[in-house]
C-alpha cells in the first residue's frame, strides 16, 4: 500500500543501495489505477500527445519527399538554445516533482517555492525561444519561406504555447498554495497541473532531437 | 470560488498515488541531463547518418518513458493508464523510425 513517508526519503539511506532498496525508493507499491491528478486533465493530455504525436510523423514523413532540404535548413537552427530549452524544462518538471513531494508532507510553503522555481525556468524556456523567433523573423523567415521552416516553426510555436499555458496553470496553483488552499489531504490540483507540466516536458524531449538533431 | 485547476472530476482518484523518493527523482533528473547532453554533442558534431538519428531517437524515447514513469508517477499503476506514454511514444516513435529509415 501507499507509505506516506516515502517521498521524504531516509536519513542516511544509500542512493543506490540493493536493487530491491532502489525499486522501493523509487515508487512504492500500489493498487491504484488511475494517474495522479484530476482524470479531467488526462483526457486532455491524451488529445494533446495524439496532436504532437500526428505532427511528429507528419514531420518525419514529409522529410522523405525532402531530404536534402530539411538537412540543410536544420543547420541554420541554434542547437545551443534548444539544449538550454530542453535543460530548462526537465529542471522545471523535476522542481514540480518536489512541489508535489513538498504538499504531499504538508509542507505548503515549500512546495509553493518549488512551483515558483519551476516558473521561473518556464520563464526561460519562453525567453530563449522567444529570443530564437525573433532572430527569425527578423532574417525574414516565415511560414511559407519553405517546408522545413513551415514545420519548425508551427510545430515549435504550438509547442510554445503550450508552455505558455502551463506557466498559467502552475502560476495559479502556487496562488493557491500561498493562501494555504492544498494540504496532504488534498493535493488533487497541485498532481493535475504536475501532470500537465510533465507532458509539456515530455512532447519537447521528442520534439527537440527531431527538429534541431535528427538528419 | 472554484479551483482553477483541479475540477473535482474525480478527486479522490489519486488519494492513494504513490510518491518518488527525493534522491530517485534526483538520480532521474540527472540521467535525463546527461543524455540531453549526448544528443546535443551528437548535434554539433558534423557526424550524421541513420545509425546516429536511430541513437538519438532511442535516446530521446527512453527520457520520455522516464519522465512518464517516475515523474508522472504511470510506473506504479495497474491496468490501462499504466501503458499510456509507452503506447504513445510507440507509435510516433515507430513512425518517425520508418520515415528516417525509408528517406
Amino acid at each position: 500500500m501507499f507509505d506516506p513517508a516515502a517521498g521524504q526519503g531516509q536519513p542516511g539511506e544509500g542512493p543506490l543501495g540493493a536493487a530491491g532498496e532502489w525499486r522501493n525508493a523509487a515508487l512504492p507499491e500500489t493498487e491504484n489505477r488511475y494517474p495522479p491528478g484530476d482524470l479531467a486533465i488526462w483526457v486532455f493530455i491524451l488529445a494533446e500527445l495524439a496532436v504532437f504525436g500526428l505532427f511528429f510523423a507528419s514531420y518525419a514523413f514529409t522529410r522523405m519527399q525532402h531530404v536534402a532540404l530539411f538537412n540543410q535548413y536544420q543547420l541554420t537552427l541554434d542547437r545551443t538554445s534548444a539544449l538550454i530549452n530542453t535543460v530548462a524544462l526537465l529542471t522545471s518538471s523535476y522542481f514540480v516533482v518536489r512541489a508535489v513531494q513538498a504538499i504531499k508532507s504538508n509542507d505548503t510553503q515549500l512546495c509553493q517555492r518549488w512551483l515558483w522555481a519551476a516558473i521561473a525556468m518556464a520563464a526561460l524556456f519562453i525567453a530563449v525561444k522567444g529570443h530564437e523567433f525573433a532572430h527569425h523573423f527578423a532574417a525574414g523567415i516565415n511560414l511559407s519561406t519553405n517546408t522545413f521552416y513551415m514545420f519548425y516553426l508551427s510545430l515549435t510555436f504550438f509547442h510554445f504555447m503550450h508552455v505558455v499555458m502551463g506557466m498559467v496553470i502552475l502560476t495559479a496553483i502556487a496562488l493557491k498554495a500561498r493562501k494555504g488552499g492544498y494540504s496532504a489531504s488534498e493535493h488533487t490540483g497541485v498532481e493535475t497541473g504536475a501532470s500537465y507540466w510533465h507532458m509539456v516536458d515530455m512532447v519537447w524531449l521528442i520534439l527537440f532531437p527531431l527538429v534541431y538533431v535528427m538528419r | 470560488m472554484a479551483d482553477p485547476v483541479s475540477t473535482g472530476v474525480c478527486d479522490a482518484m489519486s488519494e492513494n498515488t504513490p510518491t518518488i523518493s527525493v534522491k530517485f527523482a534526483s538520480g532521474i533528473y540527472v540521467l535525463l541531463v546527461s543524455l540531453t547532453l549526448v544528443t546535443w554533442f551528437v548535434g554539433r558534431s558534423s557526424l550524421q547518418g541513420l545509425p546516429l538519428s536511430m541513437l538519438v531517437l532511442v535516446i530521446a524515447l527512453f527520457k520520455a518513458q522516464m519522465v512518464g514513469d517516475y515523474f508522472m508517477q504511470l510506473k506504479p499503476l495497474q491496468g490501462m493508464w499504466r501503458w499510456v506514454v509507452s503506447l504513445w511514444l510507440l507509435i510516433p516513435g515507430s513512425l518517425i523510425a520508418i520515415a528516417f529509415y525509408l528517406s
